[in-house]
C-alpha cells in the first residue's frame, strides 16, 4: 500500500504523517509505503484546493483536515481488502 | 571605575524597559484579548471547512462573488500561514484564476483575527479598523489590477474541471455560534464602557504585604506614566505566573488532546478560564490586603465561558473540540514565544533610538514617510504578531499614525522570503508587478489614513474608494466583453 502526505510540511502536516504511520500499524498493514509529497507543483497535481492531503493507494481521502485516526484505519483497510 | 557604572546603569536601564514592555503586552487588558483570539482562530481552523469558502471560489464564479469570497477566505482561512500558499496556487490554477487569488493572498496575512485584535487593544481600535477596512477594499483592487494587466494569461488557462472546489463538508450549525460567543467574550474584555469596567462589589483580601510588594515592583521597573507606560503590578504578576502555569498545563493536557482528554488537560483549562477571571477583575493592594473589584467585564466573562462551554459540549462533537484545543494550541506554541522574546528585544531596542531620527523620517504624513513605512515592512521580517508591539514603539517615538498603518499593512504582506515562495508559484514578472502593486497601495492606503488623523473628511476618501473599485471592475468586464467579441469574430471568419 502506498500512502502519500501532501503538504509543505507545516505544523498539520506532520500531525497527519504521524496518525497514518500509527494507523497502518493498528490496521496491522505490513508492507506500507510512506511518501511526502512538499512540493507544491506536485501537491497541485492532485485534486485537492488545500493541504494537508491524505492519498492512499492514489486516491485522494482527504484535504485541508485532519482526519481522526479511525477514519484513517478504516480507509487503509478498505484499500487493503 | 566611574565608565564602568556608567555602562552598568545603561545596560541595566535597557534591561527595564525590556522588562517593562513585557508587562505591559501581557498587561490584562491585552490577555483578555489575545487568549480569547487564540481560541477563535484555533475555531476557525478546526471547525470551518475550507470548502464554506473555495465552493464561491471555482472556474465559473462570477467576479462579485469570487472577490468578495477571496477576500473572506482571506480572513477565515488564511490564519495558519502554512495554508495560504497551498490555496493561493490551487485558487490561480484550478479555481477562480489570479485575481481572486491575489485578493486572497493579499487580505490574509494583513487582517487575521489574531494581528486584528492585538492591533486594536495595544494601538487603538481606529487603526485597527484602517487595516482590515483598506486591506479589504485594496485586496480587491489589486486582485482587479492583476487580473486585468495578465487577462491573456487567465483566458489561456488550463480547462481541465476540478472537483476540489466543488461541494465538500459545510459549516456546522453551531460553529457560527461558537465563533460569536468567543467574539462577545474577546470584545466584552476588551470594550471600555463603563457598563462593563464599573465596580459591582468589592472583595477584600487579607494577604498583608501586597502593597510593599506592589512598590518593590515599581521600583525594580520604573516607568512614566506620562508616556502612558502601565508599570509593572502584583494584578499583573499573578497573571504571569498564571500563563506560566498554563503553558506547563498545556504542554501535558493539549498536546495530544485530539487523542483524547487526560487529568491534564481539565487543568489547564480551569487556568484558562481562572487567568480570564483574574484578568477582568481590577486590584488595587493597600495596606489591609488586596481589594479586589467586581467589574461588569468579570461577570460578562463569566457569563459568556458558560455559555460557551454549554454550546460547545452540547452542540460540537467530542472530537470538533478537541481538535479545536489542538490547533489553539499549536497556535500558541508557534506565536507566544516568539512574541515575548520580540516584546521584549522591543523593549531593549526602544532605549537605542533617538526619537529624533523616527521623527525626521516618518513624522509626517508625507509620501516618503509612507513609503519608509512600507520599504521597512518589507526588508525586515518579524514573526507574526510582533510587528504590533514594533509599531507601537515607533508610535511612541513620534512617528505618525499614516506611515504607521503603511507600515502595519506592508510588515505581514511582503517580505523576501514571501516574494521568493509567491514567484514560484506564478512566476517572476507577475510576482514583482504584484510586489510594486502592494508598495504603491500600502503607501495610499497610509496617506489616505493619515490625512483623515489629520482632520480631512472621511466621507470624501469613501467615495474615491468606492469609485476607484467601481472603475476598476467596470474596466475588467469592458476587457473580457470585448475579449469575447473578438474570439466570436475569429470563430466565425474562420468558418
Amino acid at each position: 500500500m502506498e500512502v502519500k502526505i501532501l503538504g509543505p510540511g507545516c505544523p498539520r502536516c506532520k500531525r497527519l504523517e504521524q496518525l497514518a504511520h500509527e494507523a497502518a500499524e493498528e490496521a496491522g498493514i505490513e508492507e506500507a509505503t510512506f511518501v511526502k509529497v512538499s512540493k507544491m507543483s506536485e501537491i497541485l497535481a492532485y485534486p485537492i484546493a488545500a493541504t494537508p492531503g491524505l492519498v492512499i493507494d492514489g486516491e485522494v481521502k482527504s484535504s485541508g483536515r485532519i482526519p481522526r485516526k479511525e477514519e484513517i484505519i478504516a480507509w487503509m483497510k478498505e484499500a487493503e481488502a | 571605575m566611574f565608565n564602568m557604572w556608567h555602562a552598568f546603569d545603561y545596560v541595566v536601564g535597557l534591561l527595564q524597559g525590556g522588562a517593562g514592555n513585557l508587562a505591559a503586552y501581557l498587561a490584562a487588558h491585552v490577555l483578555l484579548c489575545l487568549l480569547p483570539a487564540f481560541f477563535v482562530a484555533g475555531a476557525l481552523t478546526a471547525l470551518v471547512p475550507k470548502e464554506t469558502v473555495t465552493r464561491y471560489l471555482g472556474r465559473n464564479a462570477p467576479k462579485y462573488i469570487s472577490y468578495p469570497a477571496a477576500a473572506l477566505g482571506g480572513f477565515v482561512l488564511a490564519v495558519c500561514s502554512c495554508t495560504i500558499m497551498p490555496l493561493f496556487a490551487s485558487i490561480h490554477r484550478k479555481g477562480a484564476g489570479l485575481g481572486p487569488a491575489i485578493t486572497f493572498l493579499f487580505v490574509g496575512p494583513a487582517i487575521n483575527i489574531l494581528a486584528l485584535a492585538y492591533t486594536g487593544v495595544a494601538i487603538g481600535m481606529d487603526i485597527a479598523l484602517a487595516r482590515a477596512i483598506l486591506c479589504i477594499a485594496f485586496g480587491i483592487g489589486i486582485g482587479l489590477i492583476m487580473a486585468l494587466i495578465f487577462r491573456k494569461d487567465d483566458a489561456a488557462h488550463d480547462q481541465q474541471t476540478v472537483e476540489a472546489f466543488a461541494g465538500g463538508p459545510r459549516l456546522h450549525k453551531s460553529t457560527p455560534a461558537v465563533l460569536l460567543l468567543l467574539i462577545a467574550l474577546l470584545v466584552a474584555g476588551t470594550l471600555q464602557v463603563d457598563l462593563l469596567t464599573d465596580s459591582y462589589a468589592t472583595l477584600t483580601v487579607p494577604v498583608g504585604g501586597i502593597d510593599r510588594f506592589q512598590e518593590t515592583l515599581y521600583d525594580l521597573v520604573p516607568f512614566d506614566a506620562s508616556k502612558g507606560e502601565e508599570g509593572v503590578t502584583a494584578q499583573g504578576v499573578v497573571l504571569i505566573a498564571l500563563l506560566g502555569l498554563i503553558g506547563v498545563s498545556a504542554w501535558f493536557g493539549l498536546n495530544k488532546v485530539d487523542e483524547g482528554y487526560n487529568r491534564w488537560t481539565w487543568v489547564s483549562l480551569g487556568l484558562i478560564a481562572l487567568t480570564l477571571v483574574v484578568a477582568a477583575t481590577k486590584m488595587i493592594p493597600d495596606a489591609r490586603g488586596v481589594d479586589v473589584l467586581l467589574t461588569g467585564k468579570m461577570l460578562a466573562v463569566i457569563v459568556l465561558m458558560i455559555a460557551l462551554s454549554l454550546v460547545a459540549r452540547r452542540h460540537l462533537d467530542q472530537y470538533e473540540i478537541q481538535e479545536w484545543l489542538w490547533e489553539t494550541w499549536r497556535f500558541v506554541k508557534q506565536i507566544f514565544p516568539l512574541l515575548v522574546v520580540g516584546v521584549f528585544a522591543v523593549g531593549v531596542i526602544r532605549g537605542l533610538i533617538k526619537p529624533e531620527w523616527i521623527q525626521a523620517l516618518a513624522g509626517g504624513n508625507t509620501v516618503v514617510a509612507n513609503l519608509v513605512g512600507v520599504l521597512f515592512g518589507v526588508f525586515m521580517y518579524f514573526p507574526t504578531l510582533v510587528e504590533v508591539p514594533i509599531a507601537n514603539m515607533f508610535l511612541s517615538l513620534g512617528m505618525h499614525r499614516g506611515p504607521l498603518l503603511a507600515y502595519l499593512i506592508a510588515d505581514p504582506e511582503l517580505s523576501l522570503q514571501s516574494i521568493l515562495i509567491t514567484s514560484t508559484v506564478i512566476g517572476k514578472t507577475k510576482t514583482w508587478t504584484y510586489v510594486a502593486w502592494v508598495t504603491l497601495f500600502s503607501t495610499l492606503a497610509g496617506l489616505i489614513y493619515g490625512s483623515w488623523v489629520d482632520g480631512a473628511s472621511l466621507w470624501l476618501f469613501a467615495a474615491y474608494l468606492v469609485a476607484g473599485l467601481a472603475t476598476l471592475a467596470v474596466g475588467l468586464g469592458w476587457v473580457r466583453q470585448r475579449q469575447h467579441r473578438r474570439a466570436a469574430t475569429a470563430s466565425s471568419s474562420a468558418e
